[in-house]
């Protein structure tokens, strides 16, 4: 792509999520969400191949979906209360449907079903931009709307977003379509909080993001989209795949990874009210998602994998730069430590 | 009539919308869009907005759809697809409007329709006056507070239609 008209574009997606999360009148909030759908759309279609397109096609319907079910919910709520700030929502009906509709942009279940294939179908650095850098534009506006969220509809989607990611993730072998599984089940946890303590959403979220996006670097180092291609890092680059082992484990929530503190702190807060049944679900679920990490980590870094003799080189175009491995990896691996500065926080 | 022209303008307006929904050719689509922007403006225009309504005429219609108009006649195949032409197309159009049908006389026969939100019968469609207008018209007025106080409204717009431009150039690239 033309470098100027990349530059126009990615500022626009940068902008869209800043106009999301920087607003308070309504309006301008569904004008952040349309202008960041309308510019990643050109990412998503990098590569022309009638995959992307068709992944792209499949993004763009649900997100626009979403943002007229969040249009609907917003005129609703101006009915009901008469005024566009976004400090409450007054109507149960508005407040539903708003639910719905950034569940649908988050990929919360029973709205799930376009992530592994929209994933699967671009390239690996736009699939890292889809699932990281847009899920912060509707998780600000839940974190905003929480105090009005119907907590049944949320906490459903939520026990069954870590199902869905879970088991969804078990048959797979193809990395992107893990990460979108994991994906699933991480916007579960942070959407089960929301109602309860919607700081630790917001510490999940950025757990998560340094994670996912040390898991996508990696795999753009060694150019791997699949499990057999990422099992042949040993031999190319064996600090790669001890790094892939330890982000794996942390994704999976072990501790002393960091990865734990949002599942413990999650945990912790749900039994502070009084729920068990819920956590205890949730953390036996969240074994599935670690099954499926210690099965990559299995063939990648602990065994070598069944190839034919001449595939043990690894053959690759040249190295690709990554940027920013070395702070990636200390955050996703070493912040366990760090988890008494929560005090901080609201 | 008059009092329930915006009620009558309002049903066209959906039958309209109905109509292109159904998927005829985009030609057939462009004709059920003027017929609804007028429908529109006439709607617009009944709440006191003469300038908005000009500006759906001029710009919307005037502008807009004469180039989507001359750009679809310029990639129209042999043989566009009509209302008639087509069972599905034809039996969506016939689902909408029976669903209109069916709305039109639950508003008409019960006192108050509550669905989502309530409104009473053909009474909140009747335009009697609106509110204390006072001396200046409410909608110069908002047109003059979009220029001023939500200057930051027009840069974001005038951006996005920008960068509407050059994704869409971008898409249809191809290689």
């Amino acid at each position: 792509m033309n470098p100027l008209i990349l530059t126009i574009i990615l500022m626009t997606v940068f902008l869209g999520t800043m106009i999301v999360m920087a607003s308070s009148h309504w309006l301008m909030i569904w004008i952040g969400f349309e202008m960041n759908l309308l510019a990643i759309i050109p990412i998503l279609m990098k590569k022309y191949n009638p995959r992307a397109m068709e992944a792209s096609t499949k993004y763009f319907l649900t997100q626009a979906t979403a943002s007229m079910l969040l249009m609907m919910a917003i005129i609703i709520n101006l009915m009901h209360s008469g005024q566009w700030t976004i400090t409450k929502v007054f109507n149960p009906t508005a407040s539903i449907i708003m639910t719905l509709a950034l569940a649908m942009k988050l990929g919360l279940t029973p709205f799930h079903f376009w992530v592994p294939e929209v994933t699967q179908g671009i390239s690996l650095t736009s699939g890292l931009i889809l699932l990281t850098w847009q899920k912060l534009a509707p998780m600000s506006i839940l974190y905003q709307i929480s105090p009005s969220i119907n907590l049944n509809i949320l906490l459903t989607m939520a026990v069954l977003s870590i199902l869905v990611g879970g088991w969804g993730g078990l048959n797979q072998t193809q990395l992107r379509k893990i990460m979108a599984y994991s994906s699933i089940a991480h916007m579960g946890w942070m959407a089960a909080i929301l109602v309860y303590n919607p700081t630790l959403t917001m510490l999940n979220m950025l757990i998560y993001i340094m994670m996912t996006l040390t898991m996508f670097m990696l795999f753009i180092h060694s150019s791997s989209t699949t499990t057999l291609s990422l099992s042949h890092t040993w031999n190319k680059a064996p600090l790669i795949t001890t790094l892939i082992l330890i982000t794996l484990l942390s994704m999976g929530g072990l501790p002393p990874l960091s990865g734990f503190m949002p599942k413990w702190m999650i945990i912790q807060e749900l039994t502070k009210n009084s729920s068990i049944i819920l956590p205890t679900l949730m953390a036996i679920m969240a074994l599935l998602n670690l099954y499926f990490y210690m099965r990559l980590t299995y063939s990648t870094s602990l065994t070598m994998f069944p190839s034919t003799n001449n595939m043990k080189m690894k053959w690759q175009f040249e190295t690709k730069q990554i940027t920013l491995l070395p702070p990636l990896i200390i955050a996703s691996s070493l912040l366990l430590p760090l988890t008494p500065m929560l005090s901080i926080l609201d | 009539m008059m009092t329930y022209i915006v009620f009558i303008l309002s049903v066209i307006f959906v039958i309209g919308f109905v109509g292109f929904s159904s998927k005829p050719s985009p030609i057939y689509g462009g004709l059920v869009l003027i017929v609804s922007g007028g429908v529109g403006c006439g709607i617009i225009m009944n709440f006191g907005g003469s300038f908005l309504g000009l500006m759906v005429f001029l710009i919307y219609l005037g502008g807009m759809l004469v180039v989507f108009g001359y750009t679809t006649a310029m990639a129209t195949e042999q043989y566009p697809e009509v209302w008639v032409s087509n069972a599905t197309v034809m039996g969506v159009f016939l689902l909408g409007l029976l669903m209109e049908v069916m709305l039109v006389l639950y508003v008409l026969k019960s006192e108050e329709v509550g669905v989502v939100f309530k409104f009473s019968s053909v009474g909140d469609w009747a335009i009697y006056d609106i509110g204390n207008s006072g001396v200046f018209s409410e909608e110069i007025m908002g047109v003059a507070a979009l220029y001023s106080y939500g200057a930051w409204v027009v840069v974001v717009t005038g951006w996005s239609l920008l960068v509407g431009v050059l994704v869409i150039l971008e898409v249809t690239r191809g290689d």
